[in-house]
């Protein structure tokens, strides 16, 4: 009697959901043909007629609507990679300076993780890009025999040119994201026993060697959870591109969306590129976790 | 007496800045780098900056383009949830008072709605007029009301024992926790009028609630479901062994303890939302960040980006803060007292 009454709840919750389905599909159908667009990709192969600043691949504007979009994808991924090395270096350091021994340099990196983490990562790209870079004069403001250089066209070093939009995106995801992975760093420290730290004193090791070969091999198997989603926030903060003008993902679907008005479309792709980025992230960190265990097993 | 208090700071001092000679020379770079900071931060606060931009703007960033004679409705609303919150902290230990709080706070929303979109005795405004600080708390309030049961619908079914309703709660989860949240609130915008039958508006404030509703729902799920799997089967089994029923023992035993434990969390999803409403900025509501793009793009304060981001950036610290520290004091209150066992 309770199976059978456990195959009706369930028979009765999907009737009820297809049929929410339905009436929302069918909504969408007669809004798209009462706006006569449609519901097709057969666009994507049409030349997108829009052009963008960044494009690590050749393009043009009689470029297809498609390719365009494989550019947008690749600028993300560009953004996403360098922020991530930028802000897992910068997040290591503060979270070290929080834990260290030194109560000053405690101090600043507690002040700078309240203050990054209180305020909204929107308004810290929009402040990066406008006062950082924009509002910097047009000629040189730092130059190292003109190896390096900061200007309002971005940043210049040793031929690798970046340009402001960028630089702005980049310095604004690694900064937050940094304050983020410097606390999961401490917690990953503190979790570690104060018991090794005493252990490793009392057998002499220095403060520095006992750090990175006690304390920080037994702390990453609890760094590297928080780590990965820290990397797949950066991921999906990276979309807000498109408020300091950097062609990401989401700002070309956004820019497609306004040309042609194909918004369902462009939602699904949007979608897809996302899951499959998710997919790509969350697996590298499987593979990095899998590595840390085995190894420090044959330790 | 002070002088030992004096030899023990010195002393403390001493061990933690000038241990040896690196944290020494440290300390003293640090010291000096501070100093610099903070003189080229007051010489810039006090002489440089033009508070006009702001000081001039005020009620823009409070109540958006509200309608001048009608913004005391905002404002009453803004002074209550600072008394409330003032009386929450600091007010007297009155058990009454104590009691009728939590029906205070709840009856804080439904009060905005009435002061904000009129009603009864009160002229109806647009929620176009709706903006600034009253826009950015009405969001955060109304989303985070609305996506707790959503959550709890949501974690529910996925511990539940029915595979389909298992499977339909993990997809949505995944799927809205895979999503940046500027997409979800972009289908709030653009792709809700379009599964809704012809006719039938719902106005952009509702829509991005309602966004904001089904992106926070998915995190506040896996929030209650971290503190539902928490729980000891034990206390399971002595309910069933009590004849509870399965909606008791959800009821009266699993949400209770889940919620008390995934109250941290939950409280740090509050706080991301309101820092994440400015995300509406970009899709055209006129909310605090909002406000400040459209001061700035004003001819007569072009160029003054530095001073209306750092007072931005103040409010919102401030707002975040306050928040952190009302959710501080739920959690004191919420813990058990081991003493009572």
């Amino acid at each position: 009697m309770k199976g059978r009454k456990k195959i009706f709840l369930q028979l009765g919750i999907c009737i009820f959901f297809l049929s929410i389905v339905g009436i929302l599909i069918n909504n969408l159908t007669i809004n798209l043909i009462r706006t006569g667009l449609g519901f097709n990709f057969s666009w994507l192969l049409k030349p997108a007629s829009f052009a963008l600043a960044e494009h690590p691949l050749p393009y043009t504007s009689s470029d297809s609507y498609a390719w365009a979009l494989f550019i947008g994808w690749l600028n993300s991924l560009k953004v996403i990679i360098s922020s991530l090395f930028l802000s897992t270096c910068l997040g290591t350091l503060i979270g070290f300076a929080r834990t260290g021994k030194n109560s000053l340099l405690g101090l600043i990196s507690a002040g700078y993780i309240t203050i990054i983490r209180q305020t909204p990562l929107l308004l810290q790209l929009m402040f990066w890009y406008f006062v950082g870079f924009l509002g910097l004069k047009d000629n040189v403001f730092l130059g190292i025999k003109n190896i390096f250089k900061i200007s309002n066209q971005g940043i210049e070093f040793s031929g690798l040119t970046l340009s402001s939009e960028f630089s702005a995106l980049l310095f604004g995801l690694s900064i937050f994201t940094s304050a983020y992975i410097a606390e999961v760093i401490r917690g990953g420290i503190l979790s570690v026993p104060r018991g090794q730290w005493e252990a490793f004193r009392s057998l002499g090791l220095s403060e520095r060697k006992g750090l990175f070969s006690i304390i920080v091999p037994q702390a990453l198997p609890a760094i590297i959870p928080g780590l990965t989603s820290q990397y797949l926030n950066l991921a999906k903060n990276s979309t807000l591109a498109i408020a300091v003008g950097f062609s990401d993902i989401y700002a070309i679907n956004d820019t497609i969306i306004n040309q042609t008005g194909r918004a369902i479309e462009c939602f699904l792709i949007l979608l897809t590129s996302f899951l499959l980025l998710n997919l790509l992230i969350s697996n590298g960190m499987e593979i990095i976790n899998r590595i840390i265990i085995t190894s420090s097993k044959t330790n | 007496m002070t002088v030992s208090v004096i030899k023990l700071l010195i002393q403390k001092l001493r061990k933690t800045l000038f241990s040896n000679s690196s944290n020494t020379l440290i300390s003293f770079i640090l010291i000096l780098i501070i100093n610099l900071a903070c003189f080229i931060t007051f010489e810039w606060l006090l002489f440089n900056a033009n508070w006009k931009v702001v000081t001039s703007n005020i009620p823009l960033f409070a109540f958006g383009s509200f309608p001048p004679n009608e913004q005391w409705r905002p404002a009453i609303w803004i002074i209550s949830l600072i008394t409330l919150s003032i009386v929450t902290l600091f007010g007297p230990r009155w058990k009454w008072l104590r009691k009728n709080l939590l029906i205070a706070w709840g009856s804080t929303i439904p009060l905005g709605l009435y002061l904000l979109y009129g009603g009864i005795g009160l002229s109806p405004i647009s929620s176009r007029h709706i903006g600034g600080l009253t826009l950015t708390i009405l969001l955060t309030a109304c989303s985070s009301v609305l996506s707790l049961p959503l959550g709890i619908i949501l974690a529910l079914g996925r511990q539940s024992s029915l595979p389909l309703i298992q499977k339909l709660s993990s997809i949505y989860i995944d799927v809205i926790r895979a999503v940046p949240l500027i997409a979800v609130l972009f289908f709030g915008q653009l792709l809700i009028p379009l599964f809704l039958p012809v006719g039938i508006e719902v106005d952009r404030v509702w829509r991005a609630i309602f966004a904001f509703t089904l992106f926070v729902s998915a995190y506040i799920a896996e929030d209650i479901r971290g503190g539902l799997q928490s729980i000891p089967h034990t206390q399971i089994e002595s309910a069933n062994s009590l004849g509870l029923n399965q909606y008791q023992i959800i009821r009266f035993i699993l949400i209770p303890q889940a919620l008390r434990i995934a109250l941290p969390a939950l409280t740090n999803q509050s706080i991301g939302l309101f820092q994440n409403t400015s995300l509406m900025a970009i899709l055209g509501l006129v909310e605090l960040l909002g406000i400040g793009r459209s001061i700035l793009a004003n001819p007569e304060f072009i160029g003054q980006y530095i001073e209306v981001y750092v007072w931005l950036a103040c409010v919102y610290w401030l707002v975040c803060t306050i928040m952190a520290i009302l959710a501080r004091h739920l959690e004191q209150r919420m813990t058990i007292n081991q003493a009572n066992f």
